[in-house]
């Protein structure tokens, strides 16, 4: 059925990581009477396999609730309902479904109180000019602290601490009046019903059954299923096979009208056809003269990082395999490049570390390709000496591999990408946190008391600072209680040199790292100690060294192996030792062997993360 | 001059000159109880120290039945019925001869006399023994006597091996064992006064506290206890043990790797000082005949059955295993049923990698028609890296190889 504009709430849930977003969309879901009580399981929308078992949404979903309140005699309300991720790596998700949606409930963990990412959406919430209602979720914990948390985000956002609601979205206590809320205080979409056709993609996907899905929302007028559409941005046109919605299973529909959100095919043949952002208009004449949609701010990749196969031969494959999760993702990219140590594999940039570890799990889980990852890095720019003949102005380089980055003399300036970081801290660890940020070559901009007991830091800080172990650090110097959030910000100048690794007084390339100089000592030293646990006993000894250009750093050696037999009486038992063989030849396959060395897979993303985590004491 | 006959690709399957059913045929028994569970020990055994004489007796008495009976119906199966489907055909259907017959354990001598003569008579009742078979106990010191030995040798026990594992009081003491250091010496002279015609002492090396002076200490003591034979194992920490839940826990420090080199390099100075001849990984003998022939069946991939509570067989390429448990193993064979717990035919390629991991661990090596196939590229490797050698045609591994032999084994293998 259709329904009439004023009986439409389009809403999204924002939160920051675990404060129960997923989990009140269930109740929802559960409240509506939409999924068949024996198919209901925990985090119904979390579809994805690496989401049910991290426990976190990655990507938003979208679903369509009939709701009726109690006593309401004017007949049904559509709730269209996006549940959205917490996690910062995926804040553009956020970002898009907000631009979806006339109102957002903003749940706040009633144990953990206002975090980080409850400030950065809330901020993202009111920029988009929405409708917030703030919700204490959890208040069956029994370290829920619903008074406090609730004057502090009364305190934040304005009004009064009684007006925000409490509820467990654990037992369903509250639910129903969040929902009543939504229909009193989000406004109804608004939109041309008559004008010509108009709505906004807000995802895109490949199905290798049906093509690519397009998620839009309706802004004027309304689509059909034989529609002939046309693309704003790409200038793709085709008819729409299926149009339907998510309620939550998808369900085929006749018709969407203004406010309403659903999912089309359109034997879209490549997802880059069907742009997030893009203006979906009606083919035919007239289209030029139908303005365009504000469109998104595509996500950029911000951390980088060597994605090798063990075994050459399996290049292809990972091409392929590549090729296949970027339909789905179009936020992570990927190009050729090569490694004296490591062959051919690509150089890939992802949104951040989280968004990196997804990939590489799926990579391989998906196509189980044995990889190599190298530590991540993020993209320089460097100022070379020379001018471009040209232009006359200085030539500037992207580097993503410290391996490009040319030799010093012909450098003048390099700079690299800053974030602003938003910390929000109780007041106790703030000391303990000025001093990480500080360690990590951080400029405080700001401090603030949002609450009596909290601290809100903001700092500049390197990307590259941020992509080790930062936020590890910080979570345990503040019990866990600390919380990160931050943007993207602009180039800065810095003095960064690149140290490079050597086995047996052979460089290494995919080791190489550039880091600022006044921490190239320390970091090298616990380079070379990290390989050296990481790396095991060798026939011969092995020297492991750190350099700066010809100048060696840092030394250790790595002792030749003595012994490696079963030296033990195992009698008859044959086929335990040669299983236990077979063990050791596995894991002799997962290693790579640079010069004549074998270096196990890990060591080489490891040894940079913990290189960084000793730098700090 | 005629060329050389050209030697079907699975001769040292079907035809070895020293390995396989050319090394001879082997009965093992088990014997799982011990006094006490060693918290290094991760062998089939039930401790059973905290129960009566008279509990432990019928608990014996009722063992020994099962374990004759399971013999008895092993033998009768047939040798065919053991043997992989694709070699049952052309197998002699016939037992060979037994060459050697090992009972171990556990603590076999907690049985006392009568009852371990009754185990191994029971291997003459049901096979033909070879005149001059080896026929060893395993014994633990604390266990042995004079008229214990006296009735193993009316059996016909040729051999004894014995369980010192360290001379050093205190090393023993982290190893849980139950005897004194003077102990196992003076059960070496009573085994000999009986007239027991071989002997062995085992040795544990590498324990967390031991010294490399407690270790000499050691090897001194046994070249003075004049045996002709010495096992000398480097101590292996599983997680399954009391020893490897201290080390996952921390109380217990791990074996350090340098520590076993320099200790396996001490134990052959000092053991070769004595006259005894290193022929294998872990085992040193006065000279060839007094090898243990027994284990060197294992080593050149012979046949043998396995008797008792988790006790291992082999025949030309199948394994089979009993169950681990007491209980289990005493139910299914008084019930009739059979207590095999599982059995596996091996493909060429395993019993290829089983040849090399095994034969390789002897000095000597694998004789040329006994070598199984190899990657020339591989065997290039492992001999540039100076893991293994061939002298006259043999394969084996070079002195440093020896202990890295693991290591030798998997660049050989495909
Ligand atoms: N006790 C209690 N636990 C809750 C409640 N709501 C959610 N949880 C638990 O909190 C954890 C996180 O819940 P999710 O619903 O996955 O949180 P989320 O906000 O969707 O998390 P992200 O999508 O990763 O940002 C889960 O273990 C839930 O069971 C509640 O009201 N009470
Ligand atoms: C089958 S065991 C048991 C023999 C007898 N019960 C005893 O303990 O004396 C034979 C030998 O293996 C060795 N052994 C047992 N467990 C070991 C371990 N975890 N590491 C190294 N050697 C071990 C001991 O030297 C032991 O004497
Ligand atoms: S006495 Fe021997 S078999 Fe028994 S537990 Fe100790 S080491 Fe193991
Ligand atoms: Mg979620």
């Amino acid at each position: 059925m259709t329904y009439a504009i004023d009986r439409i709430r389009n809403f999204c849930i924002v939160a920051h990581v675990d404060h129960g977003k997923s989990t009140l969309a269930d109740r929802m879901l559960q409240l509506t009477e939409l999924v068949d009580p024996r198919k209901m399981r925990d985090q119904y929308l979390d579809k994805m396999d690496i989401e049910r078992e991290r426990g976190i949404t990655i990507k938003a979903q979208a679903a369509r609730l009939p709701y009726l309140p109690l006593g309401e005699a004017g007949g049904e309300y559509l709730l269209n309902l996006i549940d959205t991720p917490g996690h910062v790596d995926f804040s553009y998700e956020v970002s898009r479904a907000l631009n979806a949606c006339e109102g957002a409930v903003l749940l706040v963990d009633a144990a953990q109180g206002m975090e980080a990412q409850t400030i950065a959406n809330l901020y993202l919430a009111v920029e988009a000019d929405l409708e917030i209602i703030p919700v204490l979720n959890k208040i069956d914990l029994p370290a829920a602290r619903p008074d406090e948390v609730a004057r502090e985000i009364a305190s934040i956002i304005g009004g009064e601490p009684e007006d925000v609601l409490r509820i467990s979205a654990k037992t369903g206590e509250g639910v129903r009046e969040v929902l009543d809320a939504i229909v009193d205080r989000v406004p109804p979409p608004k939109g041309d019903l008559d004008g010509p056709p108009r709505a906004l993609i807000f995802d895109s996907i490949y199905d290798p059954y049906r093509g690519t899905l397009v998620y839009f929302r309706v802004v004027d007028g309304s689509f059909r299923p034989g529609d002939k559409i046309h693309l704003m941005a790409t200038g793709f046109e085709g008819e729409i096979d299926d149009l339907g919605v998510h309620s939550p299973e998808e369900t085929p529909i006749d018709a969407l009208g203004v406010g309403e959100v659903g999912v089309l095919s359109a034997a879209i043949k490549d997802v880059a056809q069907a742009k997030v952002g893009d203006t979906i208009t009606l083919a035919g004449k007239g289209w030029e003269a139908v303005p365009r949609l504000p469109g998104y701010r595509e996500p950029l990749p911000m951390v980088f990082s060597g994605v090798y196969p063990i075994d050459s031969d399996d290049f292809p494959q990972l091409r392929e395999a590549l090729d296949k999760l970027r339909l789905n993702d179009a936020s992570f990219s990927f190009e050729p490049e090569t490694s004296a140590a490591l062959g051919f594999g690509f150089r890939c940039g992802f949104l951040g570390l989280l968004h990196l570890e997804i990939v590489i799990e799926r990579l391989d889980r998906e196509f189980d390709i044995p990889l190599i990852t190298t530590a991540p890095s993020v993209r320089y720019r460097v100022v070379m000496e020379r001018d471009d003949p040209e232009t006359g102005e200085p030539r500037v380089l992207s580097v993503s591999n410290p391996q490009d980055l040319p030799e010093p003399n012909q450098i003048r300036a390099i700079e690299e990408p800053t974030v602003l970081a938003m910390i929000l801290t109780p007041s106790e660890y703030v000391g303990k946190v000025m001093q990480l940020c500080e360690g990590r070559r951080g400029t405080m901009i700001a401090m603030d008391y949002p609450t009596e007991e909290r601290v809100e830091l903001r700092y500049l800080l390197p990307l590259a600072s941020i992509i080790t172990d930062f936020f590890d650090t910080l979570k345990s110097i503040s019990r866990g209680y600390a919380s990160l959030d931050y943007e993207i910000g602009d180039y800065v100048a810095a003095d960064l040199v690149r140290v490079d690794l050597l086995l047996n007084g052979e460089p290494v390339d995919a080791f190489s790292a550039i880091v600022h100089r006044d921490d190239a000592y320390a970091f090298g030293r616990s380079m070379v100690e990290t390989l050296k646990e990481l790396i095991p006993r060798q026939m011969f000894d092995v020297p492991v060294q750190a350099a700066i250009g010809a100048k060696i750093i840092a030394r250790e050696t790595i002792k030749a192996k003595r012994k490696d037999v079963l030296a033990k009486c195992y009698g008859g038992d044959v086929s335990r030792k040669r299983k236990l063989l077979e063990k050791q030849k596995e894991g002799k396959k997962k290693m790579k062997s640079v010069g004549s060395v074998e270096v196990p897979q890990e060591a080489f993303v490891s040894a940079l993360r913990s290189g960084s985590a000793k730098s700090d004491s | 001059m005629s060329p050389l006959p050209a030697r079907a690709p699975r001769a040292w399957l079907t035809e070895p000159v020293e390995s396989g059913p050319s090394a001879g045929f082997g009965v093992y028994l088990h014997v799982p109880f011990c006094h006490h569970r060693c918290g290094y020990c991760d062998f089939a055994t039930a401790a059973v120290g905290d129960r009566g004489a008279d509990d432990q007796q019928a608990l014996f008495v009722r063992y020994v039945t099962a374990l004759t009976t399971d013999l008895g119906h092993q033998v009768a199966a047939g040798r065919r019925a053991h043997a992989a489907a694709a070699d049952r055909d052309a197998l002699d259907p016939r037992w060979p001869e037994v060459t050697s017959v090992f009972v171990g354990g556990g603590t076999p001598t907690l049985l006392g006399g009568p009852l371990l003569a009754d185990v191994v008579r029971a291997v003459g009742r049901e096979l033909d023994v070879a005149p001059g078979a080896e026929v060893t106990v395993e014994c633990n010191p604390e266990t042995a006597s004079v008229e214990l030995f006296a009735a193993l040798v009316d059996a016909g026990v040729t051999r004894v091996s014995m369980g010192a594992q360290s001379f050093a009081p205190h090393v023993l003491a982290t190893l849980e064992r139950g005897h004194t250091p003077q102990r196992p010496v003076e059960a070496i002279a009573q085994a000999r006064e009986a007239g027991i015609a071989e002997l062995n002492l085992d040795l544990i090396y590498g324990t967390p506290g031991e010294t490399a002076a407690d270790w000499r200490r050691t090897l001194e003591t046994v070249l003075a206890a004049g045996t002709d034979h010495v096992s000398a194992y480097a101590l292996t920490i599983h997680d399954n043990t009391a020893f490897g839940r201290a080390v996952a826990a921390g109380r217990l420090p791990t074996v350090d790797e340098d520590v076993q080199r320099d200790r396996f390099e001490v134990a052959r100075e000092v053991l070769g000082a004595g006259g005894f001849e290193h022929y294998e990984v872990s085992n040193w003998s006065l000279g060839p005949a007094r090898r243990s022939r027994h284990n060197l069946l294992y080593w050149r991939h012979g046949d043998y059955l396995g008797v008792g509570v988790g006790a291992h067989a082999h025949l030309t390429g199948r394994r089979w295993w009993t169950t681990r448990s007491t209980d289990r193993y005493l139910a299914a064979v008084e019930d009739g049923a059979s207590p095999i717990a599982g059995s596996e035919e091996l493909t060429d390629t395993e019993r290829a990698e089983e040849r090399l991991l095994l034969g390789l661990r002897l000095r000597d090596g694998l004789h040329p028609n006994d070598v199984p196939r190899i990657e020339p590229l591989a065997l290039a490797d492992a001999m540039a890296v100076g893991l293994v050698e061939t002298a006259c045609g043999r394969l084996r591994c070079t002195e440093t190889g020896w202990f890295l032999l693991d290591d030798a084994v998997t660049r050989l293998l495909p």
